[in-house]
């Protein structure tokens, strides 16, 4: 197959060679036999001009034996219903050469044509051509073509005209034999290209867009609408408009700019000037004061105690997580590891804050402690320590162990229990209470809650062993109140958790011996560290109260709340709730009300406060 | 089927005529009296409208054909329409000779003779796959406008005798059947160039006519 195929394809290649050779070999023939392309005569076209009648015109071709006249003739022949056959060009028109005539009577318009080019002589038909008369309409031009000036642009440089014309004489429109469509051409002057218009069958339109500068060649031309035959181009009309000087002057233009521009300054000094403080508070914005999530400052400043109560009440701040990890909670070290019994008394007493002459009450700490007296020096009869109320417990903590005294006998405060209260910041813990001193210095937190932190040191331990009795015993008897005097001469001013609180009742006063109620009876005695007091955060579990008596630890009421301070006595002493002294056996003490403060807010009992509150 | 196009034909071509005259005025029967009437020459001028658009269409779809059905020059000589017989004035002179009677029957016979053609044809091209949609839409429109010149040369007619301008044509109704006898012998040819040379020939013959006509009857300058 493939020894055919390059077989084949060989001598395609030989005969091309040859014949390739062979031309070559013609064209080397000597130069006096020219072969010319020898043209036949033929129609060159057939025109009508108007639809009635129409032309044809011939070309005799190259032979010079048929450049003579006569020596062709034309002949037609119309496919209409009289089948003549084929006549002569009824009219060889004179003056034109290789012209035939056909005249009205023999232009049959819808009727196809057919023209032969014979020889006069010979029987040989040179050319035939055959049509239809519509369909070889050519109109004159349109005449009359002229422009008049439209208008002019603004700045002088387009203008536009409007362009009439009439109708070719020769072309019956009015009685709509031939309806025209005519098409308009302009250029630039001798430029090369024409740009045409929209044809139309109106007899003017209108050209947009001139330039003034430029001179413009405008031209018309015709053809019967829905053929396709164009006539002549009519004569060209030449426009040219001259520039109009532009009578805007500049002037105005840059005074309005100037103007603009300084009006605009005027307007943004004036806005700066008035909005000065605005723009400075915007640029510079003032550093923030410190404040408290949701509180104004300036009403714990000066705010009422209703007020501040009810705020308070109302955030969340005690929240129990985040007081958690505060960090200034933990500032009471317990020295565990100076833990001996030389300074159990001092430790004791530094707990109890009997006689802290440097007793200064912690200002963020909040204490509602009740003890008595007569029990202070009993270290066992202290609080239960509570692992997690020591992490709350502002005075409580064991991340210093060596910071002894003030602290530490800041720790004993006794929250005073108290009911569960509905307010739902009761639930905080911040607040440890330490309810017992182990004599190893170990501060023994009352368990008050019940998802405790690890302890973090023997101390934790022992406050947990306390813890669990405690909680069984808290669980008893919730509702315990207790108060812990605090000197308020000590001049310090400790928190105050202050709320309305109504104690249980009978046990409040049950335990006498361990004394929960107010402390006042010997407040010679020992001068009492402070007057705090707590309220318990909620009636769970808060349990921190001061056995001085060392009570064992199942005995630990379960002070779980603590309370407000509803009254100060004339010794100066805090009496929570002052209603549930129902028991007699609760000591009697003349209680001066507080002045109208049923409920005291939460919040620091500043030393006006308290002076409100002594009496 | 043939039969149900051609009356869903009619009747939008009505209701298109109707809204063709397009003028507010109602439409008067027979020449109430009082109704408002569309003037002849508004009638003329509209039915002309018609056939220029109607030409236009039909030179448009015949130099589409050409394209693909390149005659000779042979073919351009002896080509035959079934309308050859229908006979019509050849020129402006002979047309303008003829009576308006003739002319306007003329020209409703030769709207007479296109309708069913050019029905089919736009069918046929429907079925072909090879036809763009254009086309066949031209095709369609072409049709319907027979349809529609018809009713309006009709009324043009009617409104003439009507005015008196004209004699009593045959009975229009025995008119019709007449020319739609003639029309059913022929057998037009279903070559579609030569159908289209055909009906662009005899669309211009239309056109013209129209033109003289109202040439004729409502004289203007220069008529």
């Amino acid at each position: 197959m493939e020894r055919k195929e390059t077989l084949s394809l060989l001598c395609v290649l030989v005969c091309v060679w040859t014949q390739a050779t062979y031309t070559q070999g013609s064209t080397k023939v000597p130069e006096d036999f020219t072969p010319e392309p020898i043209v036949l005569p033929h129609f060159t076209s057939c025109r009508s001009r108007e639809q009635e009648t129409f032309r044809c015109w011939w070309s005799t071709g190259s032979l010079a034996n048929l450049s003579e006249p006569g020596a062709l003739a034309v002949f037609f022949h119309q496919n209409n219903l009289m089948p003549i056959g084929w006549q002569e060009c009824p009219d060889y028109t004179a003056t034109v050469e290789n012209e035939c005539y056909f005249n009205k009577s023999f232009t049959h318009i819808w009727t196809s044509y057919c023209v032969q080019l014979r020889a006069t002589s010979q029987n040989i038909t040179y050319d035939e051509y055959c049509f239809t008369v519509e369909n070889i309409v050519h109109p004159d031009p349109p005449v009359g073509l002229n422009w008049t000036l439209l208008n002019v642009s603004r700045s002088g440089i387009n203008f536009d005209i409007l362009v009439r014309w009439a109708p070719p004489p020769s072309a019956d429109v009015q009685t709509g034999w031939m309806s025209l469509k005519y098409e308009v051409h302009y250029r630039v002057r001798n430029a090369s290209h024409w740009d045409k218009l929209e044809q139309e069958s109106g007899s003017q339109q209108s050209i947009y867009g001139l330039q003034t500068d430029k001179e413009y060649e405008v031209r018309i031309r015709c053809k019967m609408s829905a053929f396709d035959n164009f006539g002549d181009f009519s004569e060209s009309v030449f426009v040219q408009v001259a520039p109009i000087p532009t009578k805007v002057s500049v002037f105005p233009m840059a005074l309005l700019l100037v103007f603009g521009v300084v009006g605009m300054l005027f307007l943004l000094v004036l806005i700066i000037f008035s909005q000065q403080q605005r723009l400075m508070v915007i640029l510079l914005p003032p550093v923030p004061a410190p404040k408290i999530k949701g509180i104004d400052p300036e009403l714990l400043k000066k705010g009422k105690m209703d007020q501040l109560n009810s705020l308070l009440s109302s955030q969340h701040m005690y929240n129990h997580d985040t007081y958690r990890e505060d960090p200034w909670v933990e500032f009471i070290q317990l020295d565990l590891d100076d833990a001996c019994e030389k300074n159990e008394n001092s430790d004791t007493q530094r707990l109890l804050g009997l006689t802290r002459p440097g007793l200064k009450g912690d200002d963020d700490s909040g204490r509602a402690s009740c003890y008595d007296p007569d029990f202070l020096p009993d270290t066992e009869g202290l609080l239960a320590a509570h692992s997690e109320m020591e992490e709350r417990h502002p005075l409580v903590s064991e991340s210093s162990p060596s910071t002894p005294s003030p602290e530490l006998a800041e720790t004993p405060f006794f929250p005073v229990q108290s009911q569960p209260v509905s307010q739902s910041w009761i639930n905080m813990d911040f607040y440890a209470q330490v309810s017992d001193v182990t004599p190893a210095g170990a501060v023994v937190l009352s368990p008050g809650q019940q998802n405790d932190t690890p302890s973090k040191n023997p101390v934790d331990k022992t406050k947990k062993e306390e813890e669990e009795a405690g909680k069984e015993e808290e669980h008893e008897k919730k509702m315990k109140l207790q108060l812990l005097v605090v000197d308020p001469d000590r001049g310090y001013s400790h928190e105050v958790i202050a709320r309305q609180v109504e104690s249980s009742g009978a046990p409040f006063c049950s335990a006498p011996e361990i004394a929960y109620h107010t402390l006042p009876p010997e407040p010679a005695e020992e001068p009492h560290g402070w007057h705090g007091e707590y309220l318990a955060p909620d009636g769970e579990a808060q349990m921190a109260y001061f056995l001085p008596e060392a009570p064992p630890a199942s005995m630990l009421p379960p002070v779980s709340d603590y309370t407000v301070v509803q009254e100060v006595d004339d010794q100066r002493s805090l009496l929570l709730n002052p209603s549930a002294r129902q028991s007699p056996a609760c000591p009697p003490n003349p209680i001066k009300h507080l002045p109208s403060m049923p409920a005291v807010p939460v919040g620091y009992l500043t030393p006006e406060l308290l002076e409100n509150l002594s009496p | 089927m043939l039969e149900m196009s051609k009356t869903v034909s009619w009747l939008t071509l009505l209701c298109v005529s109707v809204t063709v005259r397009g003028a507010p005025a109602p439409i008067c029967p027979h020449g109430h009296p009082g109704c408002q009437a569309i003037s002849l020459a508004d009638l003329f001028d509209r039915v002309i409208q018609h056939s220029s658009r109607m030409h236009g269409l039909s030179s448009d779809l015949h130099s589409e054909f050409e394209q693909y059905f390149i005659p000779n020059k042979i073919q351009i000589g002896t080509r035959r329409c079934h309308t050859s017989n229908i006979v019509t004035p050849n020129g402006k002179e002979n047309a303008t000779k003829l009576a308006e009677e003739e002319l306007t029957e003329v020209i409703l016979k030769l709207l007479m003779a296109w309708g069913e053609p050019l029905a089919q044809f736009h069918e046929s091209m429907t079925q072909h796959a090879d036809y763009n949609i254009y086309s066949s839409n031209k095709a369609l429109e072409m049709s319907d406008m027979v349809y529609e010149l018809r009713n309006g040369v009709q009324k043009v007619a009617e409104k003439m005798q009507l005015l008196g301008i004209i004699s009593n044509l045959l009975n229009g109704q025995d008119f019709l059947e007449g020319l739609d006898a003639v029309d059913s012998s022929e057998i037009f040819s279903v070559d579609y160039p030569n159908l289209l040379h055909c009906f662009r020939r005899d669309s211009d013959k239309i056109q013209s006519y129209l033109k003289i006509l109202k040439c004729r009857i409502l004289p203007e300058n220069g008529c």
